[in-house]
């Protein structure tokens, strides 16, 4: 059987030897195209463009980029599009953007969020502003990174209520995004790893350093009498045997981010009914420790606390300068922080309060809340 | 009543059980942690520290009033883990940090010179007691005190972590 196979090739090689000229190109055309394809099909798979962040330098450069996932073009705007994707709730009712909306800093104005099925969120909705300095995320900074934080919302039964494969499957039944993962990842087989990594991409981008407050700085923004008074009251501390009048709001709120990573008890409550931190270290100290927020953009993020129980920013103030709880975990920071002396608050005037209300004012980025790269990008289409 | 809904209903029962055992496992005992570049990972409560060489420290705190602590010093501690000091102090080993953490998540750095004796005559301390008292709340159990910083910032209270570390670049 197998001679007479190879007298059946050698007769077919001594007539491709006699072939003329011509037949040669005719032969080689189809390999050829298969080379052209092929080098095609290389050219298609390239690497996503690096994305550049944009920020001042004195914001410093401690990031929380996980070196697993770049911050490219496409991982970008893929996590743009899942933002404000609602197919990823159960009920394909909600999406990021309705907890975090852009004209209010990536937040909602409400006490507790809007889950599916009308369930309401345990905690007020934070700002998604500067996450990238951030390094344990949520109130009670259970999560390290913003991939591990974004499993959570898409998840908990109170807020979009889905599992990441049933996203994954969502997903992948459409026509728009298996090619966007391809581009960002480089395969359009769509995993709950390559979702959360595109949302954290995206949040990353999400920087706010165009408040006024940071054209000061700058030296371009020259602040009136009132936010002058108020910056003053702001940094620094009160000291009544020297006759210094202070809020020294700066101790953990400062820097030029507007953000300290910290977590701190603010004697709202003598006892707290939400342990805070502590459900996560497992120490007592931490009980009714919560996340020190951001004040960037704090006059558009009402209401306030990790409960959203001060419906206004004089309430908040109204906190700090007359109403502290002993708690027993009270910042000590906080805890005969006083303009009198031997108080046991604050005592700001009622005109103090409304010059730091001011200051704050200088802390509102119109550039971010309206900086089109982070709005919906299906509106676009 | 699908299996699903079962399943749902049943955790949602669960929910108080499993948040008291939270609340039970949150009364445990403080401890420190050093960790790293260390030969032997340590994780100590105040008793644990009581039983090393003691030392005590005269010194002006924030509020400007004279208080005595009491404690280890932190090259006692970190010897304890094994970490290069000493003789080993040298090389490569002079690019290593100590990075300590705070319950609160406030973090400071020392280099390891500014903690070893055969470079310097300060003695950072890693107090447990003031004035002869276990520190208070929202300050101990463990604080740290470096007499040599004349700002306090450094003086890190409610110490949670350290961790030695290398640079990187």
């Amino acid at each position: 059987m197998i001679r007479p196979f190879i007298n059946r090739i050698n007769p077919f090689r001594k007539k491709w030897k006699r072939r003329s000229p011509h037949l040669w190109i005719t032969g080689g055309l189809p390999v050829a195209f298969f080379f052209i394809s092929v080098l095609l099909t290389a050219f298609e798979i390239r690497h996503p463009e690096p994305f550049v962040l944009d920020y001042p330098a004195n914001f410093g450069s401690r990031f929380s980029i996980p070196a697993d996932n770049p911050t490219t073009q496409e991982g970008v705007y893929l996590g743009r599009m899942l933002f404000y994707e609602p197919m990823l709730s159960a009920d394909n009712s909600i999406s990021c953007a309705g907890c975090h909306q852009q004209k209010l800093a990536f937040t909602d104005g409400k006490k507790f969020s809007d889950g599916i099925h009308g369930a309401l969120t345990s905690r007020n909705a934070m700002s998604l502003a500067n996450l990238l300095w951030v390094r344990q995320y949520f109130w009670d900074g259970r999560a390290s990174s913003l991939e591990e934080q974004a499993a959570f919302p898409l998840t908990d039964p109170h807020e979009m209520g889905q599992s990441l494969e049933e996203s994954v499957r969502k997903l992948q039944a459409t026509d728009a995004y298996p090619p966007l993962f391809k581009q960002a990842f480089g395969s359009d087989r769509i995993t709950g790893s390559m979702l959360v990594k595109a949302l954290a991409q995206f949040q990353r981008t999400l920087i706010s350093s165009n408040a006024p407050y940071d054209r000061y700085l700058a030296g371009r923004y020259v602040p009136n009498e009132q936010e002058l008074r108020g910056m003053t009251l702001f940094e620094r501390n009160p000291d009544p045997q020297q006759n210094i009048r202070g809020a020294n709001c700066t101790h953990c709120h400062g820097g030029p981010k507007m953000y300290k990573e910290l977590f701190h008890n603010n004697g709202l409550d003598i006892q707290t009914a939400d342990a805070g931190r502590s459900d996560i270290t497992a120490q007592s100290a931490d009980h009714g420790r919560f996340r020190v927020p951001t004040l960037r953009n704090i006059l558009l993020t009402a209401p306030y606390m990790h409960d959203g129980r001060f419906a206004t920013i004089e309430e908040v103030l109204d906190h700090y300068s007359d109403h502290v709880q002993p708690s027993e975990n009270l910042s000590s920071f906080i805890k005969g922080n006083s303009n009198q002396t031997g108080g046991t608050q604050l005592s700001l005037t009622i005109s103090e309060k409304q010059d730091i209300i001011a200051f704050l004012g200088m802390l509102t980025d119109s550039v971010f809340i309206n900086n089109p790269e982070f709005s919906n990008p299906h509106n676009a289409q | 009543m699908t299996m699903q809904n079962l399943i749902v209903r049943t955790f949602i029962l669960l929910i108080p059980f499993l948040a008291a055992n939270l609340h039970v496992s949150a009364q445990s005992e403080a401890t420190l942690s050093v960790s790293g570049e260390v030969i032997t990972p340590l994780n100590l409560s105040v008793d644990d520290l009581k039983k090393l060489p003691q030392i005590t420290c005269k010194t002006k705190d924030r509020d400007d009033k004279e208080n005595e602590f009491g404690g280890v010093t932190l090259i006692e501690l970190l010897q304890k883990a094994g970490v290069t000091t000493g003789k080993d102090l040298r090389g490569e080993n002079l690019v290593k940090y100590v990075l300590i953490t705070a319950a609160d998540g406030y973090q400071v750095l020392y280099s390891l010179p500014e903690i070893d004796p055969e470079y310097t005559d300060q003695r950072v301390m890693l107090a447990i007691e003031k004035n002869g008292k276990p520190l208070p709340a929202n300050e101990g159990p463990f604080r740290i005190i470096a007499p040599n910083d004349k700002r306090p910032a450094r003086w890190i209270r409610e110490v949670r972590s350290i961790k030695i570390a290398f640079v990187k670049e």
